[in-house]
């Protein structure tokens, strides 16, 4: 229900939806059975028309507002377009792909640099809050399932609220609790830790990390790594993991999804027959051991729609960047959506703000593809779906 | 014809329309509305309240005489506010431009060129105008200067033991008072992380960002490398910080909570303190001069027109009374900026001897650069200076000059 | 995961101490539920007594559950009843938000569920060759159209307007997917009654068929209030004048205008909260169409 979870989350997740027993003959038979006295042709034209008519809102609206701008926003991303002049008369200046080689050659310059900066970010924003928030459900959804847990349901409300609230007001909380004489670092004082400031510090977890433990100076990048690099970037750039900047927006998202995730998983445990686990615990199986071989195996189907769901996701973290951090500090916040948005109406460079949207079009669709197949070898059902209208 | 075949038809219909009344006009000018009351929007970046209030007064004068209407909105963020609508063919009527932006904005032939109608256009100092004249043309009046100077909390300053014999002249000097101003609770200097307020330093060591003429870049000279170092053993020694460090928006901000001793900032926070911060008393003084001597950035703004405005007649009328000189002074009284006309300069500095550091940097300021494309640029060094406490300011300045030298050779 | 872990420790006797081992669990079990549900409560909590608090209050107290001293100044500031400084256009914010919103979920609700009716019931051709684009279009995610969106309403001479900021939010491709969803279950035989009866397929639908829809309208009309009150980047593309903000692009320009950084937290915090209610009210009070809403369908993820 987060915005950032809005939208491109339909396909797959159609698995979820209980498909209700429509009869093997489908929608499509409707007409034909038709009572007599008219002919069926004369249905069918009748309701031809009035099919037409139903759908036509659905077909401008979605082909005004989502086809006609991607198409739209595939020309000017091949054209240099200071948004000052009609992109689409013979005047515009025509690129060709040089938007796109412009991000992933080193011939970009800067702006190769920041998109990969921004893609380096996101990817470890990936790696961090879609295992967090999967696990941090899953054990939500266990605990308040568990049957010896009374009154359940203020404790379902608290996890789900989040997930539900604006994410410019949460955001807004979070860049209050988070301050660096803020209250987050109010409550580690209590614990005896000085907590960082948390949005200046651009340095990355995994250096600070270690170098808490002393391994390394996170201000002094080692050589061998920070000599050389791949991408427009060094291996120590590479390596280093979210900023501390990061973290805070990683919080957030997982404090915000994990709520509605676990609905998906407590509605998956409900159909776990209790009696298979009890069976288990009757044969002497641990309650750890009935979790993993009776209940896992029994969620698989959830937990693979709500890892894709968050893979999509998180590959559109923008608003919580509005707010809190607008890319900064030393662009470690920075992620391609937002860079396709300032690059487009603060540097008037729509073109590259163009082909960077594209780029992430292509990620997110490729992510999509690569779990549907991934999935257990079958003729998913959404295919099935499709197959059935066809 | 049915049904069927009709929704796509008037699909397509709806688009053949959209085509017509597309948002992105290749004509640079609109059709004037020429009824008699006329509604203008004006959108400023404003320095605070001191300011937006002035312009909204000043507006609602002009409108009061005229009979005409008049909505003054303070953008949160200017550049992306006005490229926005510029983009989107609904700019407002009047607007800020400044100096940094105003190469892109003319260069696409957004702003409409009025210089010539004002009478008084001579009254501007020459590099005022040429500041905001584009293909030789004078387009836009400029609305007044700034310069950056260094604001010190005088309370602090006598209670750390320091008199005016202290007043730092020279960077050692800036450095132990600002060393000793700094205590747990206090910074002795708080500047923004921007090439607008360190860039001071640069000049001063000599350097800058591109040569005189802005035909090449000069940002990895020695003298550049010299000014970031110290800004970073200061960073170091904790004796400078900057705003988000003490969780704060910008200079004048840490000064007026008092989380900052001192700061370098411009014209603008004599207003932000008078109106925000009325209590805390503060004297400005000079900035330290360098090896290579004084230094200061000065920066201006002009009141621009929208080429797409339909009230170009009302819009030049409403900045002439913008810059009259008695409006002039009254805006410099209320958010301290330099007066843009000549005329009104003196009478400035003998009506607010407290503010004669920034009146004096006006003489020797340097100007922002505006070379068009270069926005990306500039905000990348920002950043770069952001991290500079644990960064090699050669590798900065060398990145700079890479990324500058790349912007030139493509022209924007 | 420390409530699982916490149920694995010592297996190998279970069965001799099962019953104190089992209470032990049990509490240990609710002790992380509960902090767990504290912790995902807290920042509502601290951001409703923050609302009450003064700016120095709040600067120097983060944490403090006790507003000292206590201010409705905020909220004061907030409505236009006076308060000190500057005061922000939210009533102008709030006006916008409810337009939207109401505009927005009354087309969704009508748009999706003639849409949904006719993908489910109607035989028309092209139909099928509608659905698949329906389902490709639901895979676009909605940040990578921000730029495009502006192109597109520039185009239409529909940038900063409110027509702008509504048409393209009237029609939501999930809500017609679920809708849809929803008609294939309803039993033929109803509608054939009703055309026997001599109904077209308008009153059919109008009289007949969405009646019994009841239950997936009224989530429809909650999951539409729901996202178009938060609908954030489209309003942001779609508008540039301030008089066209709504609670979230005003807040977010406020909240991220680096001018005001560090200041005036209360205020924003109240603005927050007071965006936050409506959706609030009708969370608790209709619970469990949320609930439905991240299940049955899943398509609002």
């Amino acid at each position: 229900m987060r915005k950032e979870q809005q939208g491109g989350t339909a396909a797959v997740a159609l698995p979820a939806v209980r498909t209700r027993p429509t009869g093997r003959t489908g929608p499509a038979g409707t007409g034909r059975t038709g009572p007599g006295g008219r002919s069926r042709r004369g249905i069918r034209d009748r309701q031809g028309r009035w099919g037409w008519l139903f759908v036509s809102p659905m077909v401008i609206v979605l082909g005004l507002f989502l086809l006609l701008p991607i198409l739209m926003a595939l020309w000017v991303s091949l054209l240099h377009w200071d948004g000052q002049s009609d992109p689409f008369t013979s005047a515009a200046d025509f690129v060709g792909v040089r938007n796109y080689t412009d991000l992933f050659g080193s011939s970009g310059g800067l702006t190769h640099q920041l998109f990969m900066i921004s893609l380096r970010n996101n990817l470890y924003y990936v790696l961090l809050v879609v295992p967090l928030q999967t696990v941090l459900a899953l054990g939500l959804a266990l605990a308040v399932n568990s049957r010896r847990l009374r009154r359940k349901g203020p404790l379902r409300t608290a996890f789900f609220f989040p997930s539900v609230t604006s994410s410019i007001a949460i955001s807004t909380v979070f860049l209050f609790l988070f301050q660096g004489s803020g209250a987050v670092n109010a409550l580690l004082k209590w614990v005896g830790i000085s907590g960082p400031k948390w949005f200046t510090d651009a340095h990355g977890l995994v250096w600070s990390v270690l170098g808490a433990v002393g391994l390394v100076d996170p201000d002094k990048p080692v050589h061998a790594l920070a000599a050389h690099g791949v991408l427009g970037l060094s291996w120590w750039d590479w390596l280093a993991g979210p900023s501390i900047a990061m973290c805070t927006i990683i919080v957030l998202a997982v404090w915000t999804t994990s709520g509605t995730f676990m609905l998906m998983f407590l509605a998956a445990l409900q159909d776990v027959p209790a009696e298979l686990e009890e069976q288990a615990t009757v044969d002497g199986a641990s309650r750890w051991q009935s979790l993993r071989h009776v209940t896992l195996p029994a969620l698989r189907p959830v937990i693979f729609l709500v890892v894709t769901l968050g893979l999509i996701g998180t590959w559109q973290v923008f608003d919580a960047v509005y707010v809190m951090s607008q890319g900064a500090p030393g662009n470690t916040t920075l992620t391609p959506a937002y860079l396709s948005y300032t690059s487009g109406f603060q540097d008037s460079d729509y073109g590259h703000a163009a082909a960077i949207a594209f780029v992430l079009l292509a990620i997110i669709m490729l992510v999509q593809r690569v779990l549907l197949r991934e999935r257990d070898g079958q003729p998913s059902r959404i295919r099935r779906l499709l197959g059935r209208n066809r | 014809m049915n049904v069927r075949r009709a929704a796509p038809a008037a699909l397509c219909g709806a688009l053949l329309l959209a085509g017509c009344s597309s948002g992105f006009g290749s004509d640079s000018s609109s059709k004037q509305d020429s009824e008699g009351k006329q509604h203008l929007t004006v959108m400023i970046g404003s320095s605070g309240d001191a300011e937006t209030n002035a312009v909204k007064a000043a507006a609602a004068a002009w409108a009061k005489k005229t009979g005409n209407t008049v909505t003054v909105t303070a953008a949160q963020n200017l550049d992306q506010q006005l490229g926005q609508s510029l983009a989107g063919g609904k700019p407002p009527d009047v607007f800020y431009v400044g100096s940094n932006t105003f190469a892109n904005y003319a260069k696409g032939n957004s702003l409409y060129t009025y210089g010539d109608q004002l009478s008084y256009q001579n009254d501007f100092s020459d590099s005022l105008r040429k500041s905001f004249s584009y293909n030789g043309k004078f387009v836009c009046a400029p609305k007044d200067t700034s310069t950056l100077a260094l604001a010190v909390n005088t309370a602090m300053w006598q209670k750390a033991g320091l008199t005016a014999a202290d007043y730092p002249t020279t960077w050692p000097q800036l450095e132990k008072v600002a060393k000793k101003l700094t205590s747990s609770k206090v910074t002795g200097l708080v500047v923004d992380a921007s090439y607008n307020e360190l860039g001071v330093f640069m000049k001063q060591a000599g350097g800058w960002i591109t040569d005189p003429g802005q035909a090449a870049m000069t940002a990895d000279s020695a003298a550049n490398v010299k000014a970031l170092t110290f800004v970073k053993k200061l960073l170091k020694e904790g004796a400078l910080k900057y705003p988000k460090q003490v969780d704060t928006g910008w200079g004048g901000e840490a000064l007026g909570t008092q989380k900052a001793a001192m700061t370098i900032e411009g014209n603008w926070l004599t207003g932000a303190m008078a109106s925000d911060y009325p209590k805390v008393g503060y004297k400005v003084l000079p900035l330290p001069v360098g090896s290579a001597g004084k230094g200061t950035l000065s920066f201006s703004t002009c009141w621009g027109i929208a080429n797409k405005s339909a009230h170009h007649a009302a819009d030049v009328s409403l900045v002439k009374a913008f810059t009259a000189v008695p409006q002039e002074l009254t805006f410099a009284g209320a958010y301290g900026v330099l007066p843009s006309r000549t005329s009104a300069l003196a009478a400035y500095s003998a009506k607010y001897p407290a503010n004669k550091a920034f009146a004096d940097g006006e003489s020797y300021g340097q100007g922002p650069v505006t070379l068009p494309g270069f926005t990306k640029v500039l905000a990348q060094f920002d950043t770069d200076l952001a991290g500079l406490a644990t960064a090699d300011p050669k590798t900065i300045l060398s990145s700079l000059q890479k990324n500058g030298t790349a912007a030139l050779g493509s022209g924007g | 995961m420390s409530i699982v872990r916490g149920t694995t420790r010592g297996t190998a006797d279970r069965a001799a101490r099962r019953r104190p081992r089992r209470s032990a669990t049990t509490a240990l079990l609710l002790g992380v539920t509960v902090l767990l549900g504290v912790v995902y409560v807290l920042p509502f909590v601290i951001q409703l007594v923050t609302s009450f608090k003064t700016d120095p209050d709040a600067a120097s107290h983060p944490l403090s559950l006790l507003p000292n001293p206590f201010t409705l100044d905020s909220y004061r500031r907030l409505f236009g009843l006076g308060g000190s400084g500057e005061s922000v256009p939210f009533m102008r914010w709030l006006g916008n938000s409810v337009l939207v919103t109401v505009f927005v979920t009354v087309g969704r609700v009508f748009f999706d569920s003639l849409a949904g009716y006719a993908l489910a019931r109607l035989d028309f051709r092209g139909r099928n060759l509608l659905f698949n684009g329906l389902l490709t279009v639901m895979s676009v995610p909605g940040v990578v159209l921000l730029i495009p969106k502006f192109l597109v309403l520039n185009e239409l001479g529909m940038f900063d307007t409110y027509a702008g900021m509504i048409v393209p939010l009237l029609v939501d491709a999930a809500g017609v997917f679920v809708m849809r969803q929803f008609f294939l279950s309803v039993p033929k035989e109803v509608e054939e009654a009703a055309r026997i009866d001599g109904a077209g397929i308008f009153r059919t639908f109008w009289s007949v068929v969405l009646p019994m829809a009841r239950p997936a309208l009224i989530t429809l009309t909650i999951l539409s209030f729901q996202s178009s009150w938060n609908e954030f980047t489209h309003f942001l593309v779609a508008t540039q004048s301030p008089q066209y903000e709504t609670l979230t692009t005003g807040l977010a320009r406020f909240v991220s205008g680096s001018l005001s950084a560090g200041t005036q937290y209360p205020l924003k915090l109240t603005a927050a909260l007071v965006a936050t209610i409506p959706v609030a009210v009708l969370f608790f009070v209709f619970q469990r169409h949320f609930v439905r809403g991240a299940n049955s369908g899943s398509v609002k993820g």
